[in-house]
């Protein structure tokens, strides 16, 4: 028995709408995919309360150090170089240069004492005003931890 | 037309796929939690990472809202408040008080959730610290006592009300356990969402869940206590895979007066900071146990007793432990890092710190 020919369609305007809305999707879902899989550069993340509240580059900081008001208290957050041991005169620097909490006006000071934070993954944590400063990205080291006890 | 219809869907489809799909284990969702009177930062991976790491926050607030001594309608706030009256508890508290009756029963009483009124005397529950009278010591140690809590006895069926109650005047402060239960919930958490990998840093706690994605374990450092503002400075670095690992030390949380530090690490027999010769005690342990013992909080509890015990009878209660096993890293104050055998490949020690190394068995 012969068979019956499928009947000739026309392509209409819908499937040309249809056609454009998933490659739109598409690269639109693979734009944000490629852009969150990459490490990218070094950035410091602020968050209170557990909301991101700002992320910049740490050499924005040479601008001058910034702010935050958490929880009633008040966090500065600054470039920071680390020295050898004080002595009169000139301090000359370990080579240790990041970011750290310079000053706070909580009562345990657990976010000063914490010190510079240089590479991805080291934060610095004020519990009492519930804030948080974190490192991300930057280039990935020989050697380095995943996590760190203590 | 049609056929470059079909082209063009093919097309989208495997743009729209290829950043996820192609590889699920790389995909990952980290969240930042502040809970438990500690920062915590959990890494999920897998094509369910992102439920995975939502779920995982759930259930430290669960437990946070049930386990919490500053949270006025907690369940051991209600417990600290009834006066020595039974009160109704959920199977998290319940299981968590016989939990921590085991351990200060194992090590001598060096670990005892009953320390709670001596630790807020010193003002570390309230961040207002001071050094109590010796007199103010000597009498709240008189509540310190965890044979006075009692709880009733587990239902056979499974159902029923359970109930616990404490000694008139006591409190209990689930501070140094209730990270590693949570850390062992997490471990559920992570097998429903099927997790291939996970990362959970809970304070000094760390669930090192599967590996890598690149098939390694895990790298957890482990902070030098003698130089606490170096975030760089390790006492070495612990490889893990599926392993718990929990460090307690005098440097985490201390407080200075009159030109004395005072630490967190309060000694139950003294009602003062523990002076055990220690610095820090970091306790590993499988976090997949064919018994399906609760490894992360027996890790969190040791390692808070074990400093509290010393190293001589640290190492003395790791070589009489069956099961489940336990390793440990002991930094002594005269410049020793003691390593028991079964971490021998998978500890690395930093050569630089100028601790002189040595591995027990």
């Amino acid at each position: 028995m012969p068979m019956r020919p499928f009947p000739k369609l026309r392509p209409t305007a819908w499937d040309a709408l249809v056609v454009l809305a998933v490659i739109v999707l598409a690269a639109g879902t693979a734009f944000f995919q490629w852009r969150g899989g990459s490490s990218g550069e070094l950035t410091a993340v602020v968050s209170i309360d557990g909301a991101e509240v700002d992320r910049f580059a740490p050499a924005d900081l040479l601008e001058g150090p910034r702010t935050y008001h958490a929880n009633g208290y008040t966090l500065t957050v600054a470039m920071a170089m680390d020295y050898e041991t004080p002595s009169p005169g000139i301090l000359p620097p370990k080579g240790e240069a990041g970011i750290c909490v310079s000053s706070s006006d909580c009562p345990t000071q657990d976010c000063v004492r914490t010190g510079i934070l240089s590479r991805g993954g080291q934060s610095a944590v004020c519990l009492p005003g519930r804030f948080v400063l974190r490192l991300e990205g930057g280039a990935a080291e020989d050697g380095g931890v995943d996590a760190v006890l203590g | 037309m049609k056929r470059l219809t079909a082209y063009a869907l093919f097309l989208a489809l495997l743009l729209s796929g290829c950043g996820a799909s192609a590889d699920p284990d790389t995909a990952q969702e980290s969240i930042q939690v502040i809970a438990m009177d500690t920062a915590m930062l959990i890494t999920t991976y897998g094509e369910r990472s992102v439920p995975a790491a939502y779920a995982a926050e759930d259930c430290i607030r669960d437990l946070e809202a049930k386990l919490s001594r500053t949270i006025e309608d907690s369940e051991v706030s209600r417990l600290n408040a009834a006066g020595g009256e039974p009160v109704e508890i959920g199977e998290d508290l319940w299981e968590l008080l016989d939990l921590a009756r085991s351990y200060s029963d194992y090590t001598g009483g060096a670990f005892d959730i009953t320390i709670a009124p001596v630790v807020s005397a010193w003002g570390f529950t309230e961040d207002s610290f001071q050094v109590p009278f010796p007199a103010t010591v000597k009498k709240l140690l008189m509540l310190v006592d965890m044979t006075s809590v009692s709880q009733s006895p587990y239902p056979l069926t499974g159902e029923g009300p359970l109930t616990a109650s404490l000694g008139p005047g006591q409190e209990i402060d689930l501070g140094g356990i209730a990270k590693g239960y949570a850390a062992d919930k997490l471990v559920e958490v992570f097998k429903e969402h099927a997790c291939p990998r996970a990362l959970a840093q809970l304070g000094g706690n760390v669930l090192a869940y599967g590996g890598r994605p690149d098939g390694t374990p895990w790298r957890v450092g482990i902070q030098d206590p003698a130089r606490p503002d170096d975030k760089n400075a390790f006492a070495g670095v612990l490889e893990l895979t599926d392993a718990f690992a929990v460090t307690s030390g005098g440097y985490q949380r201390y407080f200075e007066q009159d030109g004395k530090t005072y630490h967190h690490i309060i000694d139950p027999a003294t009602g003062y900071p523990a002076d055990s010769g220690l610095t820090s005690v970091t306790v590993v342990a499988d976090c997949e146990t064919p018994e399906g013992y609760r490894t992360g909080t027996m890790c969190d509890a040791f390692s808070t007793a074990l400093f509290v015990m010393g190293e001589e009878k640290a190492l003395d209660l790791w070589r009489s432990w069956t099961a489940p096993a336990f390793e440990l890293v002991l930094v002594t104050e005269d410049g020793r890092v003691v390593v028991t055998g079964g971490l021998k490949d998978r500890f690395t020690p930093d050569e630089s710190s100028g601790y002189a190394y040595e591995t027990v068995s």
